[in-house]
C-alpha cells in the first residue's frame, strides 16, 4: 500500500517536471541535411528538431534556403545527402502516399487552380485516401465540409477559385490542406501577395488550428514580427545554415536578427502581444549612419 | 464536388455529340463517287444488298469511316492528355513529335527500304508506330531534369525542336528522292487516310480498347497534376511515374492512329480545346466531350474533303485544319 502510493506520488512529480520543462515529442528532425540545386548547397549541414503540437516559424533573408529547406522537409525536392525522420522515420523510406496522411503541403505559389469550384479543389486534399477513379465517399463529403467550415470558406462551395480575392483564395488552400487530415501542416510564405488584414486573418486560422486541434504547424515567413507573435519556436536561417534556434525571445534580438538580414534592428514589445518585435531597423553597412529617429521610435514603442 | 448542373449539361453535350456522329456517319455513308443511295443504306447495312451495293459499304466507305472516327477520337484524348501533362492550351500530339516522328521513319522506309507492294502497306503502320515512338521517347529523356523531373515547359521546348529538325531532315530525304514517291509521302503527311481496310480497324481498335479506359480512368490524376507538381506530392501522387503513364497512354493513342490516318494534326489541339470552352477544365467532364468532337471533326472533315475536288478529294488532315484554322482564329479574339 505504501509502496503504491509513492509510486503514484513519483509519477505525478515525473508529470509535473516534464510540464514546467516544456518538454515535448520531437516530431520531425534533420541530421548533417545538405540540399542543392545542380552542384551548388542552398542548405548545408543542417541539424534541426521540431516538436508536435508546436507552431514553428523558418525565417531568414532571400536566398537564405529557408524554402528550400521546406521543399525537402515535404519531399518536393530530394535532398543530396543526410537524413530527415519524421515520426521516428526516414522519410525516404516511407510510401508518399502515407506520408501525404501525416503531412500537408501549402506551396507559396498556387496560380493554376483555374477554372476549379472551391468545393472540388478542397476535395483534391482527399486523394490520399481515395483509390482509383477519385469517387467520394461518404466520409470524403464530411471532412470536406468541415475542412470549408473550419476555414470559413463553405459559403463559396460552388464558386470558381478565380473569383475570390487572395485571403479567400488561401483559406481555400488551407481547407484543401485540412481536407487531407494530417496533424502537421507545412507553409510556404502563407501571407505573402494578401494586405494587412488578410495576413493576419490567415495566421490567426492557423493559430486557431494549432491551439485548438493541436496541429503542428510549420511556415517559412517573411515577415520577423509575424513570426514572432504567432510562433512557439524560431529557426533563424543564413546561407543554408541555422544561425539560432528557439523561443522568439530568444531569437528576435539585435545580434541574431544583425546575422541574418546584415541590419541594425532595435526590438522593442508589442504593445498588445508582449512578444519581442523589430520596431525599426538600419542597414549596417552603407546605411544612413545619422538616423537620429532611433530613439523616439524606442520611446513610442515602450510608451505604450 | 461539382455542380450537379454542371454533370447535366455534360449528360447533353454528350447526347448532342452521339446524335451529330450518327447524322455524319449516315450522311457519310450515302456520299461517295460510286453510286448508293441514302434510301438504300439502310437495306444494305441489314443484308439486303447486291453485290456492288455491299461491296461500295462494306469494303470502301464503312472501314474508312471507323478508321477515321476512331483515329479523330485517339488523336483527341491523346490532345487530352498531353494539355494537361504540359499545362499548356496549345499542346498537341505534334509536340511530343508523333507526327514529324512518325512522317520521317516513314520517309525513310518508303524511300529506302526497296518492297513488294502488298508487304509494304501492312509494314507502314508499324513502320510510323516505331518511329513515333523512338521520338516520343528521345524527346522524353531529354526534357527531364534529375532535380526536378519532367518539366512541362521543357517537354514542350524539346517537342518543338525536335518536330523541327526532324521535318528538316525530311526535306533533305524528300528532295533526292524521284518525283512519285515524293507523292505518296507528301500525301501521308498531308493526312490522308489512307488505311482504309478492315485489318487497319483491326490494328487501331485494341489501342483504343485498352487506352481510351485507362486514361478515362486516370483523369482525376490529370486535374491533380494541373495543379503543379508541389500540390501533386503534396496529397500524395507519385508525380514522375503517373507523368510517364500518362505520357505513354498518349503516346501509343496518337501514334497508333497516325499510323493508319497519316500526318493530322489539328484534331488533338482543337477538339480538348473546345471540349474545355464547353464543359470546364476537369478532366473526367470534358475528356468524353472532346473524345466525341475528335471523331466526329475527323469525320466530318474526311467526308467534306472526300467529295470535294473529285476524284482524289482533299485530305482529311488538311480539311481539318481548313475548319479548326477559322475556329482557332475566333478564339484568339475572344481572349
Amino acid at each position: 500500500m505504501q509502496l503504491n502510493e509513492n509510486r503514484f506520488h513519483f509519477q505525478l512529480d515525473l508529470i509535473s517536471i516534464l510540464s514546467i520543462w516544456e518538454v515535448h515529442f520531437i516530431l520531425l528532425k534533420t541530421k548533417d541535411l545538405n540540399v542543392g540545386y545542380d552542384d551548388t548547397l542552398v542548405v548545408k549541414g543542417l541539424n534541426i528538431e521540431i516538436s508536435e503540437h508546436k507552431i514553428t516559424a523558418i525565417i531568414g533573408a532571400n536566398g537564405s534556403g529557408k524554402s528550400t529547406l521546406l521543399k525537402a522537409l515535404t519531399r518536393i525536392i530530394p535532398y543530396n545527402s543526410g537524413e530527415i525522420i519524421l515520426d521516428g522515420q526516414n522519410i525516404n523510406s516511407t510510401d508518399t502516399r502515407e506520408l501525404a496522411k501525416k503531412i500537408s503541403i501549402l506551396p507559396q505559389t498556387q496560380e493554376m487552380a483555374t477554372g476549379m469550384t472551391v468545393g472540388e479543389l478542397v476535395s483534391y486534399g482527399r486523394f490520399p485516401y481515395q483509390s482509383g477513379l477519385g469517387r467520394l465517399t461518404k466520409k470524403d463529403y464530411e471532412v470536406i465540409n468541415w475542412a470549408l467550415e473550419v476555414t470559413g470558406t463553405d459559403e463559396f462551395k460552388y464558386r470558381s477559385v478565380d473569383a475570390l480575392s487572395g485571403g479567400q483564395r488561401q483559406r481555400v488552400w488551407i481547407a484543401m490542406a485540412l481536407a487531407q487530415e494530417t496533424d502537421t501542416i507545412f507553409l510556404d510564405e502563407p501571407t505573402t501577395y494578401l494586405d494587412l488584414a488578410h495576413q493576419l486573418e490567415v495566421l490567426k486560422l492557423l493559430d486557431d488550428l494549432n491551439k485548438r486541434q493541436g496541429r503542428t504547424i510549420i511556415m517559412v515567413l517573411h515577415d520577423l514580427n509575424q513570426a514572432a507573435r504567432f510562433a512557439d519556436y524560431i529557426i533563424a536561417m543564413k546561407d543554408g545554415k541555422v544561425v539560432k534556434a528557439g523561443d522568439p525571445e530568444e531569437v528576435i534580438s539585435a545580434s541574431v536578427l544583425k546575422e541574418i538580414f546584415n541590419i541594425d534592428a532595435l526590438i522593442g514589445r508589442d504593445p498588445i502581444t508582449d512578444k519581442p518585435m523589430c520596431v525599426t531597423y538600419n542597414i549596417i553597412n552603407g546605411g544612413d549612419k545619422d538616423e537620429k529617429n532611433y530613439n523616439n521610435y524606442a520611446d513610442t514603442a515602450s510608451g505604450f | 464536388m461539382i455542380h450537379p448542373e454542371t454533370i447535366k449539361r455534360q449528360r447533353l453535350i454528350i447526347f448532342i455529340l452521339v446524335f451529330l456522329i450518327l447524322a455524319t456517319v449516315i450522311f457519310s455513308l450515302g456520299l461517295g463517287t460510286s453510286q448508293l443511295s441514302f434510301s438504300r443504306i439502310i437495306p444494305v447495312l441489314l443484308g439486303q444488298g447486291n453485290f456492288n451495293e455491299n461491296f461500295v459499304l462494306f469494303s470502301i466507305r464503312l472501314p474508312r469511316l471507323v478508321i477515321t472516327l476512331l483515329a479523330g477520337m485517339a488523336l483527341a484524348l491523346s490532345g487530352s492528355i498531353l494539355q494537361g501533362l504540359s499545362r499548356n492550351d496549345l499542346a498537341d500530339p505534334g509536340i511530343i513529335g508523333i507526327n514529324s516522328g512518325a512522317g520521317f521513319a516513314v520517309a525513310l522506309f518508303f524511300l529506302y527500304f526497296p518492297l513488294q507492294v502488298g508487304s509494304f502497306i501492312y509494314l507502314l503502320p508499324l513502320v510510323a508506330f516505331a518511329g513515333a515512338l523512338i521520338t516520343a521517347i528521345l524527346i522524353y529523356f531529354f526534357s527531364y531534369d534529375r532535380n526536378s523531373g519532367l518539366k512541362p515547359i521543357k517537354l514542350i521546348l524539346v517537342g518543338v525542336g525536335f518536330s523541327t529538325a526532324l521535318s528538316g531532315a525530311m526535306m533533305v530525304l524528300i528532295s533526292s528522292a524521284d518525283r512519285s514517291k515524293v507523292e505518296f509521302i507528301s500525301r501521308w503527311l498531308a493526312g490522308d487516310i489512307w488505311g482504309t481496310d478492315w485489318p487497319f480497324v483491326l490494328a487501331l481498335l485494341p489501342w483504343l480498347l485498352i487506352l481510351l479506359p485507362a486514361a478515362l480512368y486516370m483523369s482525376n490524376r490529370l486535374n491533380i497534376l494541373a495543379l503543379g507538381n508541389s500540390i501533386a506530392v503534396g496529397v500524395g501522387m507519385r508525380v514522375e511515374k503517373e507523368q510517364a503513364i500518362l505520357l505513354a497512354i498518349a503516346v501509343g493513342l496518337a501514334a497508333a492512329s497516325v499510323s493508319v490516318t497519316g500526318g493530322i494534326a489539328f484534331v488533338g489541339l482543337m477538339a480538348p480545346h473546345i471540349a474545355k470552352t464547353l464543359i470546364g477544365k476537369r478532366h473526367q467532364l470534358f475528356m468524353p466531350i472532346a473524345i466525341l468532337i475528335g471523331g466526329w471533326l475527323l469525320l466530318l472533315a474526311d467526308t467534306i474533303g472526300r467529295n470535294i475536288f473529285q476524284p482524289q478529294g482533299v485530305a482529311a488532315g488538311i480539311m481539318v485544319a481548313v475548319i479548326g484554322a477559322p475556329y482557332f482564329i475566333y478564339l484568339l479574339t475572344q481572349n
